[in-house]
């Protein structure tokens, strides 16, 4: 797990050196998410049949949709799971460099509930908390964080809420148990939730793979408009979806040693209409994977 | 001491129930196709004849103690349960006492018990590696292997001069206790015996709340890890609001344990047939009552006694109904939104948009 | 933190705008810094507390256990396992009767019980609907019955009609005790076999019965095997139900039709007299006891996971 042999510090705008977690202001570099030579074994030995992926240099320019496109389990949902460090809570080992803005997010002296404040997640099914009412569920990343403020949150839930196109649905019931909304409501909920916090970065991890095409095509909107003002990850098999949605692609497929790689990335123009890669050019044309 | 034990044996079977593994009615059907018919009916006639031999002990259970009880509610009426007097040389027989003295340890048992328990469960389920934590697990379940009379006999020997000398002086100190613990000065008594309770339930309430932490899947998990929590917040917002029912069924099943429990109870309360004025009076519970009472009792005590046993059995088959039923309800009406795997949710709404 | 009003506009453009958003950010940042130390300060302190709980709740198992080797093997010797017991103030003597009283009672329940729970299994896996159901969950709320119920039960069936007190009595009695649990514990054992196995023998024409007993039962072996065991031991060392049954004797008797001693009710007879010689036989007795059963389900423990490792 090697971090950046630099340390975390970065000159403020006032000229002062700070320590990146001390710094409020969102990086403004061009790009949010920088990735070089991430690789993730599983297992205990530097067994080359245990790697789930391998040598992943991308970055994902900032206030931008960037899919991570490929068949399954070519690496995509452990690379995005690199940067919010949920690998720390599985057998998977990081190696490689992360940052996210001017943070690393392997260092060592880097704190991971640090980093998931910056880096927010929506998975492949809704996790809402079952026992949790709507507005409960919203700011339950901010009372974790330890946000009490009563005003505050509230206005937090609210603005969480118009940005994923729920409020007027929700704005009178927000005490409804959260389990009661839709399918499409409640993955709507999640990204809600996520953003309630204010990330700077939002991983996506096939948010519709469990919605009909219906829901599926509201979120796709929302995520669009999102992109605006929030950094997007998002992984998807569905190359469809990654035409209709992203500014740019990355290929992701498996190498003769069955790992995960990272084939081409660029603009989505391109990669579909010229790719560089036979492999992409295969893939695309639905010739593999 | 039952299926209970073994890490929740009968929820997973519940589980299994639905997808394949001979699955329900699976062999049935094929052998309705085309099994060949005698050969069927012999296996048919031992599976039926295992279930009515089942049946018929159930209902010889309940019908024999009651018809050996009847003389008693008979004599006594509806004072065998709210009457406090157990009188054999007048021939009152009410089992006020007993009740209420079962209803204490039992509750202080669980008082005791259930923080223990459910700490334990967690340090074995969410801190300890998983090495360290499977072998204690089973430690602690061992402990369900104790036959009680060991326990009771060692509390006997070995916890009642504890109590005496040490226990019992030390809580009569505490200024605002002192009523609770007043007057007691034996070692034994309703709190040792509620301890012994609490020793024998924990096995029970640790690996059947183990199992209802472990249940809680990665994904709620991960939800709580993703905006930024610590292993604990994780712990106390995600799983343990999702260990709930288990946790419940794990009381609930506990507490059935303690009621019926006699012999080891029998050997450290003491005995005594009046209302007990604290903690640390002597005291006697249905169990014990049964143990201490039935040698000497004949004629119409000795039917009391056994209506004792029936008033027992009610409560304990309440208590392990509700249990169960608990057992069963577990994870049912979470997730009411999503339907299996694989089918698509729709986005009609529930709440319009 | 507040914005300086009290009602804050809720204007959306208001609340989207970078500065809100800015704004908020900070404070969520600000707050998630300074509270990570104390959340991870709870998080440790609560960690030693549930690790505390956990030595509790092990102690009384280790001082139990320690209690009775240190008490019991002063009891133990040859004569102990091979002589009857011997009157009050007499020394030597020993248990031979209990010993042998619980293999029988015990061995007997066994033989009925584990015959009649797989049969009852059987039935469960093979059929879904309300009767399964239903007795699933009947044996369920059995297997929670007290023991002192069961040996009540017991007398009113058997020893009241039959006037005699017996071990055979006793052993009806610990087979009820058995009964709920093998039938269950045999059930998840036979479902934990695949279905394709089934499906596979009955494709090839073999009979139902027969798929049972060789595909079904002998996949589920190292299961069925360790449910009953478990069964066994847990019942070897009930007292209660044996109280009014088999009352127990110090006559050394194989009949099972006779009064009948074993190991639990010597345990209770002896340890509860003043006489330290027979507390000290008490314990032996307790010593034998609680080795058969611990050395009894930790092997039938061990065999079903060494089972399912070398499975099929």
């Amino acid at each position: 797990m090697l971090g950046s042999p630099l340390r975390n510090r970065v000159k403020t705008r006032d000229g002062d050196e700070a320590d990146v977690d001390h710094v409020d202001d969102v990086g403004s570099g061009e790009f949010a998410v920088t990735l070089e030579h991430v690789t993730v074994r599983y297992g205990k030995v530097e067994n080359a049949k245990q790697v789930a992926v391998r040598d992943v240099n991308l970055s994902f320019p900032r206030n931008q949709v960037t899919a991570l496109l490929g068949p399954s389990g070519c690496g995509k949902t452990t690379i995005l799971r690199t940067i919010n460090r949920l690998h720390d809570h599985t057998t998977g080992k990081v190696s490689g460099s992360v940052r996210v803005g001017d943070l690393d997010v392997y260092a060592r002296d880097t704190q991971p509930e640090i980093v998931r404040t910056r880096v927010g997640m929506v998975f492949q099914r809704p996790n809402l908390f079952p026992t949790l009412s709507i507005f409960d569920n919203v700011v339950a990343g901010l009372r974790i964080n330890g946000v009490r403020k009563r005003e505050f949150l509230r206005e937090a839930a609210e603005a969480a809420l118009r940005q994923a196109a729920l409020w007027d649905s929700v704005k009178g019931r927000l005490g409804l148990p959260a389990i009661r909304l839709s399918g499409g409501q409640q993955q709507r909920l999640c990204i809600a939730r996520a953003l309630a916090i204010e990330p700077e970065v939002l991983l996506l991890d096939e948010p519709c793979s469990a919605l009909d095409p219906q829901a599926s095509a509201r979120i796709e909107e929302l995520i669009v408009e999102l992109s605006s003002h929030v950094t997007i990850a998002l992984v998807t098999h569905n190359l469809f979806q990654a035409t209709r949605i992203s500014h740019r692609t990355a290929v992701f497929l498996l190498d003769d040693q069955n790992s995960g790689t990272l084939v081409e990335d660029g603009p989505t123009v391109d990669i579909f209409s010229s790719p560089k890669d036979p492999r992409t050019q295969a893939y695309v044309t639905g010739t593999i994977g | 001491m039952t299926a209970d034990r073994r890490g929740g044996a009968p929820e997973r079977s519940e589980e299994d129930a639905a997808p394949g593994a001979g699955s329900p009615g699976h062999v049935g059907r094929l052998i309705r196709l085309g099994g060949r018919r005698s050969h069927g009916r012999i296996y048919a006639t031992i599976r039926w004849g295992g279930v009515l031999v089942f049946a018929a002990i159930v209902v010889a259970l309940v019908v024999s103690l009651v018809w050996q009880a009847a003389p008693a509610f008979r004599h006594s009426g509806l004072s065998f349960i709210f009457s406090g007097t157990w009188n054999p040389d007048t021939d009152q027989f009410g089992a006020g006492v007993f009740i209420v003295d079962t209803l204490i340890t039992t509750g202080v048992g669980l008082l005791l018990a259930i923080p223990v328990g459910i700490a334990t469960a967690a340090a074995l389920s969410e801190f300890l590696p998983r090495r360290i934590g499977g072998p204690l697990s089973t430690c602690i379940d061992l402990i369900a292997a104790v036959p009680s009379i060991i326990v009771g006999l060692w509390g006997l020997l070995v916890l009642i001069p504890i109590f005496q000398r040490d226990v019992e002086p030390f809580l009569q100190k505490i200024p605002l206790l002192k009523h609770l613990f007043g007057g007691g000065d034996l070692g034994s008594g309703i709190l040792l015996a509620s301890v012994v309770l609490a020793i024998m339930m924990l096995p029970t309430m640790v690996a059947l709340t183990r199992t209802a932490l472990q249940g809680v899947s990665v994904a709620d998990r991960e939800a709580a890890l993703a905006l930024g929590g610590t292993r604990w917040q994780v712990v106390r917002r995600a799983v343990i609001p999702g260990a709930r029912p288990g946790i419940e069924a794990a009381i609930t099943l506990s507490m059935g344990r303690a009621l019926g429990e006699a012999i080891a109870v029998s050997l450290v309360i003491g005995g005594g047939v009046t209302f007990p004025h604290s903690l640390l009076a002597n005291g006697t519970t249905l169990g014990s009552a049964i143990v201490s009472f039935f040698d000497e009792a004949t004629g119409v005590q000795r039917s009391a006694v056994i209506g004792l046993a029936v008033v027992l059995l009610v409560f304990t088959t309440v208590t392990n109904i509700g249990g169960q039923l608990l057992v069963r309800r577990r994870g049912g009406s979470r997730r009411q939104a999503l339907p299996d795997q694989g089918v698509a949710l729709t986005d009609a709404e529930v709440v319009p948009a | 933190m507040t914005t300086g009003t009290d009602v804050p506009t809720r204007d959306t453009a208001d609340l989207l705008s970078p500065e809100a958003v800015a704004r908020r950010r900070r404070i969520v940042r600000r707050a998630s810094r300074s509270t990570l130390r104390r959340r991870r300060a709870v998080g440790n302190a609560t960690r030693v507390i549930c690790y505390v709980a956990l030595v509790i709740a092990l102690v009384p198992l280790v001082a139990l256990v320690w209690y009775t080797i240190k008490r019991g093997v002063q009891g133990l010797s040859e004569a102990f396992f091979t002589q009857l017991p011997v009157p009050q103030g007499v020394p030597g003597g020993g248990v031979k009767e209990a010993i042998i009283g619980t293999l029988i009672i015990v061995g007997l329940a066994a033989v009925v019980a584990i015959p009649l729970g797989l049969a009852v299994s059987l039935f469960l896996i093979d059929r879904r609907g309300k009767l399964a159901a239903s007795i699933r969950f009947v044996a369920d709320v059995m297997s929670g019955v007290p023991s002192i119920a069961i040996g009540i039960f017991a007398y009113a069936l058997i020893v009241v009609p039959s006037q005699h007190y017996s071990g055979i009595s006793g052993s009806f009695a610990l087979a009820v005790l058995m009964l709920p649990i093998i039938v269950r514990a045999d059930e998840v054992a036979m479902r934990t076999v695949p279905e394709d196995l089934w499906d596979a023998a009955l494709a090839l024409g073999a009979r139902p019965s027969r798929v049972a007993r060789s595909v079904v039962v002998r996949n589920a072996l190292p299961g069925l095997v360790t449910g009953n065991l478990l069964a066994v031991a847990r019942a070897a060392g009930e007292t209660a139900p044996l109280l009014f049954t088999a009352l127990g004797s110090v006559l050394f008797t194989t009949n099972p039709f006779q009064p009948m001693d074993a190991m639990p009710l010597r345990i209770k007879l002896d340890g509860t007299q003043a006489d330290p010689h027979l507390q000290t036989v008490a314990w032996a007795t307790a010593l034998v006891l609680l080795a058969s059963i611990l050395v009894l389900s930790i092997v039938a423990r061990a065999f079903a996971s060494y089972a399912t490792r070398h499975a099929r």
